[in-house]
């Protein structure tokens, strides 16, 4: 089976094609098959992240054929192109810089939980949004994360941006704050505090989105999105 | 130098963003000390995300449940090997630390009653009580509240993608021994070498199952590194024979070879362990530890009779088949492994899926119990002043002493936030004692040789090699261990250490995939060394050390831990420390316990099918808490995924 895999070493990009020898003859090898195989098939450089191969870590997302995926659960076709995220500033061949989004919430959300009795259980959907294991392919098409990639004003460059924590939010840092808000040990004035710092990330782009999407299945659009904009008297359009 | 240096000064510096890292940073600035995380994954990306969710905590299923009975439960689990002094302080701690998951957001179901959160519906994972509580969504739950301590606690600066190296210390003239000054860090993504000094390190860096292969989920990043900085520093190791292989894991397809899915405790009431011919190789599975299920396996295995993927059967239609039982079975299973059953029924044929076939199964390695001898704060341990390394701490997986021969289900992640928290402000108390400027010199050697990799002419592959050695782990310092497998181990470490001076690494500086591979193969070599030379020091069987050549150590024997140092030719050195065992009276006690319990159960499985069919229906009933429904959505659901539409 051959692929393509998009390298980038040094600030050099190249396209190398691998010929994936396959281990059974009904064999269906996912993504990070084919780059543990080509590591130890000549070459030995090849970056990319990895952890638990069980879909939980969050951390292997590539783009196949344009479009994220995680490496461990995603099945390779004959001819399928693998490249870095494209929403997130290339380190080395398929790895890319993660470390603005986290560092964007800083300062952001609670310490910890205000209340003291923590007897207390969560709602539903507190549950269904803390499924997420960030692995950020929500940022794909991403309207409000795609001005930062453009940011250049002042002298201050998307890498510097990156490194500092980015300015414009994404559909992850909005789910960070909605988590805030369907924390029954919040108080009032950190869930609203949690509208106001949707709003400072960008919420209002969101009005003129057709939404978003996650990549293991939250409903980031009605449960997130939504329930945002409704909390900053904001519209949505789209 | 090729490559640049930052220096950078802090009081406590943390390695490792998982559970315990998170802690022990967070306990570190709530006491006032300056502190930086290192961490090579994605902060929160690590083993306590991936785990089952499950914690430890004590008294939530019943009242009987006091600090001395999880304290015995720890040793005798763990072959009287555990530390008296540490298993109390975790019996101790253990109620207040979980609740430092729960106020940084982890939201378990509540039992109104009882006041407290509330455990799942059997004592699991060799537990002699009901205290295991279960969260949504697994360890990704408890991920949220460890990136909330490191992301948002004030004092606490971070740096992902960020290789730590090497503690580097210096002589205490003043108390004798060592004490650290700081470390060395590879920061990937900055593209240099970090120099942080820091009078404090708690070594948070998580396991070693990465040496082997297969391993369960665990992370690609445990290569050991904790233990073999640690080692490096001259730090004594303890009972690092002691690892422990989860028996139940899948033997394919190729990408999911060794991922978990079950426990012993899956097995449940009427669940067989069979060799390829359908002979049982283990009774009462449900029963057993994760020790006895894997040595049984492997065993089957080196006499034939294993299945064609090197396993064995784990048969658990009778449980699934028994028609008032049945669908309880089903639901138990959801319930306890989430995560697990769901790498079945991705992996496995849909009959199996189903249960109605048997799993093939193989044991894969998952958790280190052995670590860094270290006092119940986390603090390396010296019997004399001239052997300290002061300002030096373990926490989490990379401490020792807490489980010796054996770790109970669930206790990881409690001991996690436990020792996180104790070493933590252990820590940080130390630094803000000791915070006087050391000389930069102190730092050049290990700066200078970490620089000096960069930009090396070699032919070798790391990668390749870390291959030749994972295979090499997994058939002599594996599941089954004798002298002759010890030495033909060693004769690998041997040919490898040498392979490592031809490791070709490029010159580049941002993320060089090299570099990295080359200082993991170099710790996983530190690693194999110091379980060969525990290894060798324990020659009979105990928990997860099973030597094919040696007696079982019987529990009345005098009992004993291993203790490793490492000397300047890189080899270790090996001794015995003799361990309190459990008074008589208790220990004869926990036997007849367990005795009668295994006992209990074979009556059971003999009686007519439809009278023991009722008798477990009504067990379940009686402990099962019917309002866990499935979750709206599970991480990896294949329902989910609009990124990635299954094709195929
Ligand atoms: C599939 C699975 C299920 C499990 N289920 C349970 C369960 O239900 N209950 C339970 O109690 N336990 C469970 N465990 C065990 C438990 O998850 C781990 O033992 C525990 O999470 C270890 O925590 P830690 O903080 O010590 O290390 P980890 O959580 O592994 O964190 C290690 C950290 O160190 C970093 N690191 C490593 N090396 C370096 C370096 N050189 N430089 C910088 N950073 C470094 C890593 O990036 C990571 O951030 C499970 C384990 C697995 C694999
Ligand atoms: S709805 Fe908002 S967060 Fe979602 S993709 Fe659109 S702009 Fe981004
Ligand atoms: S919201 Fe979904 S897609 Fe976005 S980071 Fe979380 S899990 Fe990934
Ligand atoms: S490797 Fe963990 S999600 Fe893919």
């Amino acid at each position: 089976m051959k692929v393509e895999i998009v390298t980038n070493r040094d600030g050099k990009v190249a396209v190398v094609e691998y010929d994936y020898q396959s281990r059974s003859v009904d064999e269906k090898p996912m993504v990070l098959d084919v780059l543990l195989q080509a590591q130890l098939n000549g070459h030995a450089d090849l970056a990319f992240r990895y952890g638990c191969r069980a879909r939980n870590c969050g951390v292997c997302t590539v783009d196949i054929n344009g479009r994220p995926r995680l490496a461990c659960r995603a099945r390779i076709r004959d001819g399928d192109r693998i490249s870095a995220m494209a929403t997130l500033p290339v380190l080395a061949d398929l790895v890319v810089k993660r470390d603005g989004i986290a560092r964007q919430m800083r300062g952001r959300m609670p310490v910890q939980a205000a209340g003291n009795d923590l007897n207390v259980e969560a709602p539903e959907d507190y549950h269904a949004l803390t499924a997420c294991v960030e692995c950020y392919a929500c940022l794909h098409n991403c309207p409000m994360h795609a001005k930062n990639l453009k940011f250049d004003e002042g002298g201050v460059t998307a890498a510097v941006a990156a490194d500092e924590g980015y300015l414009w939010g994404n559909p992850f840092s909005l789910l960070k704050l909605q988590i805030v808000r369907l924390d029954p040990l919040s108080s009032q004035a950190e869930k609203d505090e949690a509208v106001t710092q949707a709003r400072d990330l960008g919420l209002d782009v969101c009005t003129n989105c057709p939404g978003c999407k996650c990549g293991v299945g939250i409903d980031l659009k009605n449960k997130v999105v939504k329930e945002l904009l409704d909390a900053a008297g904001l519209a949505a359009g789209g | 130098m090729s490559i640049e240096a930052a220096w950078w000064d802090y009081d406590v510096i943390v390695v490792g963003s998982g559970g315990a890292g998170s802690a022990a940073a967070q306990a570190a600035s709530e006491r006032g000390a300056r502190v930086l995380v290192v961490s090579k994954d994605p902060i929160g990306c690590s083993d306590t995300k991936i785990s089952e969710g499950k914690v430890t905590v004590r008294a939530t299923g019943e009242d009987s449940d006091t600090e001395q009975a999880l304290s015995d439960n720890l040793r005798m689990g763990g072959g009287s090997i555990p530390d008296k002094a540490i298993t109390q302080v975790f019996a101790r701690d253990n109620r207040a630390a979980y609740d430092w998951y729960r106020q940084r957001g982890a939201r378990p179901k509540v039992d109104a009653k009882r006041g407290g959160p509330r455990p799942v519906s059997i004592a699991m994972g060799g537990h002699t009580k009901r205290r295991t509580i279960g969260h949504a969504n697994s360890g990704v739950a408890l991920s949220h509240a460890t990136w909330t301590a490191v992301v948002q606690t004030p004092r606490v600066d971070y740096m992902e993608d960020a290789w730590f190296l090497d503690v580097v210390i210096t002589e205490a003239t003043d108390v004798g021994g060592q004490r650290v000054v700081g470390g060395i860090v590879y920061d990937a993504s900055g593209g240099r070498l970090v120099v942080a000094r820091a009078p404090a390190v708690v070594i948070a860096a998580g396991g070693l199952s990465t040496l082997f292969f297969p391993k369960t989920d665990t992370m690609r990043g445990n290569t050991g590194d904790a233990y073999a900085v640690m080692a490096r520093a001259g730090a004594d190791l303890i009972d690092m024979e002691q690892l422990q292989f989860l028996p139940f894991c899948l033997t394919s397809p190729p990408s999911y070879e060794g991922l978990l899915c079950g426990e012993p405790s899956v097995a449940s009431f009427m669940g067989d362990l069979l060799d390829k011919n359908g002979k049982v190789i283990l009774d009462c599975v449900m029963l057993r530890t994760r020790a006895e299920c894997a040595a049984a396996i492997m065993l089957a295995v080196e006499d034939g009779r294993g299945t064609t993927n090197g396993g064995a059967y784990l048969d658990l239609t009778k449980n699934a088949q028994a028609p008032l039982s049945g669908d309880h079975f089903k639901r138990y299973l959801q319930q306890v492994m989430p995560s697990a059953y769901r790498n079945v029924r991705q992996a496995m044929s849909k009959a199996a899926g189903q249960l109605k076939e048997p799993w093939e199964v193989r044991p894969a390695a998952h958790y280190m119990m052995g670590g860094l001898r270290a006092d119940p704060d986390g603090g390396a341990f010296a019997e004399e002043s001239r052997d300290a390394i002061a300002g030096l701490y373990a926490a989490g997986q990379a401490m020792g002493g807490v489980f010796g021969a054996n770790r109970l289900g669930s206790t990881a992640l409690a001991e996690c936030a436990i020792f996180g928290i104790r070493s933590g402000h252990s820590a940080a108390a130390h630094a803000l004692a000791h915070n006087n400027k050391v000389a930069d010199a102190a730092f050049q050697p290990a700066l200078a040789a970490a620089a000096k990799l960069f930009g090396r002419d070699g032919n070798q592959s790391a990668a390749v090699l870390k291959v030749e050695l994972q295979d090499a782990a997994w058939a002599n310092i594996g599941p089954v261990r004798s002298v002759q497998r010890l030495d033909r181990f060693e004769a690998v470490c041997t040919r490898i250490e040498a392979a490592l001076a031809n490791v070709g690494i490029p010159a580049y500086s941002s993320w060089n995939q090299a570099f990295i591979e080359y200082i993991e193969l170099a710790n996983m070599l530190v690693c194999g060394r110091a379980i060969a030379a525990a290894a060798r020091e324990r020659d009979g069987s105990v928990g997860g050390h099973v030597r094919s050549d040696g007696p079982q150590i019987s529990v009345f024997a005098k009992p004993y831990s291993t203790v490793i140092r490492r000397g300047e030719d890189g080899m270790f050195m090996a001794r015995r420390i003799g361990r309190e065992g459990l008074p008589f009276g208790r220990l004869g006690a926990y036997l007849v316990g367990d005795f009668w319990r295994k006992a209990k159960l074979r009556v059971l499985r003999r009686l007519p099918a439809p009278i023991s069919d009722r008798r477990i229906r009504k067990h379940y009933e009686a402990v099962m808490n019917k309002t866990v429904g499935p979750l709206e959505i599970e991480p990896g659901s294949l329902a989910g995924a609009p990124a990635e539409s299954v094709q195929g």
